[in-house]
């Protein structure tokens, strides 16, 4: 086969700005060729092929999905399902620790000795203890105390009226000022 | 419209798709084809690997979003294909063409659709030579006559970039021929 002598001239080699026969400009400059009327037998062996492939594809039955959901949706589910989850897990953990945290806490400040009980206390905890001890000592202490209260006179309102004033005396001494 | 904008609508319509896609084979079967022998090397090859192409634009030109140009997007194809078959050939994973070409030269050398000269021989291990982007820069441009817009779109590079990458080429190649 003749060989081609467009590029053994110094003067035009790669000058020349291409327009034209994609082919011929190949076979020119890197000396690759393809067989004769290539690219019509080449047009009707592809269409065939694609032929070809519809009608097996046609044929294979066709993939039973039980569940559908577009792409972006099953990320959008996916990250939901995700977050949901984690966030059940923090919550869950952030609850657990104020309850390990007050339990603690409301244990020491229910100790007798309040001074003692402060000194097992870490200094970082120190403010969450004493409102601890304010809320055992005075609030709950007061709750109690306003329901012996109210104990009293429910039982007040049973007694008779002769051993009303020793019952007040006695009950009285024994709630409010013991 | 454009011409590509009406054949995207033609293939995307299935009472006109076959019609349409034996229009879009006169018109890129070409061009896709040199793409695809400048990767593959020998005829034989190319001819695989063209088909297999066409096939799947045929199958994925119903998603095509019309983006990029109808030639940008059939050029990456024909381009991953190509990568795809070389790596099924040589059961190895590539990561350019780069990679890929060294193995390959000599099978071109041999082909029986190669009709070199020294010069043809030498241009074509100069372009091996190159780096990825050089040798896609310059294939594109000067083989595949491609606008330094369009390579720009394919290759997500800025116009100025390919030019001044081309121009590198095309001076390394006339040193090395002319030596």
């Amino acid at each position: 086969m003749k060989k081609s002598l467009k590029n053994n001239s110094n003067n035009i080699f790669l000058k020349d700005s291409f327009k034209g026969n994609l082919s011929k400009h190949h076979k020119d400059f890197l000396g690759t060729e393809i067989p004769e009327d290539y690219f019509v037998k080449s047009k009707l062996s592809i269409l065939d092929k694609i032929k070809e492939e519809i009608k097996v594809e046609a044929e294979q039955p066709k993939k039973q999905m039980v569940f559908y959901m577009r792409p972006q949706f099953k990320y959008i589910a996916a990250a939901s399902l995700v977050f949901i989850l984690s966030l059940t897990v923090w919550l869950q953990n952030i609850n657990n620790q104020n309850d390990f945290n007050s339990f603690n806490l409301e244990s020491y400040a229910l100790e007798d000795d309040v001074l003692i009980a402060s000194l097992l206390v870490d200094e970082s905890e120190l403010n969450a203890f004493a409102e601890a001890t304010l809320f055992t000592e005075v609030l709950v202490k007061a709750e109690v105390k306003e329901q012996r209260m109210d104990d009293l006179i429910l039982n007040s309102l049973i007694l008779d009226d002769s051993l009303l004033d020793n019952y007040i005396d006695f009950e009285l001494v024994e709630t409010v000022v013991l | 419209m454009s011409k590509d904008k009406v054949l995207v609508e033609k293939l995307q319509n299935p009472a006109l798709k076959d019609s349409a896609f034996s229009e879009l084979l006169d018109m890129y079967q070409e061009r896709l084809y040199w793409n695809i022998r400048k990767i593959v090397h020998t005829h034989e090859n190319a001819d695989d690997v063209l088909q297999n192409t066409f096939i799947r634009i045929y199958k994925s030109i119903g998603n095509f979003q019309q983006k990029s140009s109808l030639h940008t997007w059939m050029y990456r194809i024909s381009y991953n294909e190509s990568i795809r078959f070389l790596e099924k050939n040589n059961k190895k994973k590539f990561t350019n063409i780069e990679e890929v070409s060294r193995n390959n030269l000599e099978v071109l050398f041999e082909d029986e659709y190669f009709d070199g000269n020294e010069i043809q021989q030498k241009l074509n291990i100069i372009i091996d030579n190159f780096t990825d982007k050089q040798k896609r820069v310059f294939q594109m441009k000067y083989f595949d006559d491609l606008s330094f817009r369009q390579i720009s779109e394919i290759l997500e590079i800025s116009e100025s970039t390919l030019k001044s990458t081309y121009y590198t080429c095309v001076k390394k190649i006339e040193q090395e021929i002319l030596k």
